[in-house]
């Protein structure tokens, strides 16, 4: 069904165009020609994030963290086999997927603990990578709190998704 | 960083530039993937937008975001608007470049603007999108009998999830103000 909608829309939308005497061709052009220009200037950015990810992973202080965390989580209900795509999920959107399909394929399909492990993925969103790319580029700094209240958000999110799967 | 340079440099110090290395070239795949990707959706954005549909759009949306954004510019609410109607859809990389011009246009008026910018970073970072179309293909090429079933709670959480982070926001938001006068 979804993959219909889109396809539908852009149809809809050159008819649109021709009808309102818009140049599509042009149009199009101009703006991917933009994407190079804002790629451009996101590079840095984003290359500095996913460094200090990477050590961050490697260096094993992340385990460590899962480790510490993962108690906790288990007292507000997240089991313990999804600690670890709780905590990745703000860092990285390719890495939590490849946690996501590990469990999937570890646990089986149809079993709670991978469609607890999709709801949360599902629920919850790259929140380093967002605010990286977001203000890149600009000259806002103290947007702390506002990660903290989106992280806050995800945990939340996170904790209905395991109680939702398990009533639903 | 530090922290986990100096666990490095205890533990495997030749791993630290690899590490450093492989990541960087990491990120310049995933840079020219999204070059490709937002070449797409930024040349459909602008057809969208040369038609004059994002000021349909906007002017739609625009009693709930001001409400919720507290800011009356046009142009802000315009990108706003696609930001977030791209992301409903779950086009994440769609609604990507309209978050950024939005945060570029806010910043002249950096006072006024300051709290928009946080909410659009907090609405953009709880996801709000209305169907988890990656998991459920996960779900299905894995063989689930029912992947649609993980619809209905996804959704319900995320709403909770974005409605508790708008309202944190908010309180903070008058926690500061208060603060300050």
């Amino acid at each position: 069904m979804s993959s219909y909608i889109i396809p539908i829309l852009l149809i809809l939308l050159i008819i649109y165009g021709s009808i309102k005497k818009v140049n599509v061709y042009q149009s199009f052009c101009y703006g991917a020609k933009n994407s190079v220009k804002l790629v451009y200037n996101i590079f840095p950015y984003i290359c500095a994030i996913m460094l200090c990810v990477s050590l961050f992973r490697v260096s094993g202080l992340s385990d460590l963290l899962v480790n510490i965390l993962s108690p906790l989580f288990n007292v507000l209900g997240i089991p313990q086999e999804v600690c670890e795509l709780v905590l990745l999920r703000p860092f990285t959107g390719s890495g939590s997927l490849s946690v996501l399909e590990s469990i999937i394929s570890q646990y089986g399909a149809d079993s709670y603990i991978s469609r607890c492990a999709c709801c949360i993925l599902s629920s919850s969103e790259t929140v380093f990578y967002v605010s990286a790319v977001y203000f890149a580029d600009t000259k806002v700094k103290n947007i702390a709190p506002a990660i903290t209240i989106a992280l806050i958000g995800n945990i939340v999110g996170a904790i209905f998704s395991c109680l939702l799967c398990k009533i639903m | 960083m530090i922290l986990s340079l100096i666990t490095l440099i205890f533990c495997a110090p030749d791993l630290i530039i690899n590490t450093m290395i492989t990541e960087s070239k990491n990120v310049v795949s995933l840079c020219i993937n999204l070059i490709a990707i937002y070449a797409v959706w930024m040349g459909i954005l602008e057809i969208v937008e040369k038609t004059g549909l994002s000021e349909k759009l906007a002017k739609i949306l625009y009693k709930p975001i001001k409400k919720l954004f507290k800011i009356e510019d046009k142009e802000q609410i315009k990108y706003i608007a696609l930001n977030l109607s791209a992301n409903f859809l779950g086009l994440g990389n769609a609604a990507t470049p309209s978050g950024i011009k939005a945060v570029k246009s806010m910043q002249s008026n950096l006072k006024q603007t300051k709290f928009a910018m946080l909410m659009l970073l907090v609405v953009n970072s709880t996801s709000i999108q209305l169907l988890p179309t990656t998991a459920i293909g996960l779900l299905a090429n894995a063989g689930s009998t029912n992947s649609s079933s993980i619809i209905l709670p996804t959704l319900i959480a995320t709403i909770i999830s974005t409605v508790v982070s708008v309202v944190l926001l908010i309180i903070y938001n008058r926690f500061k103000k208060s603060k300050n006068e």
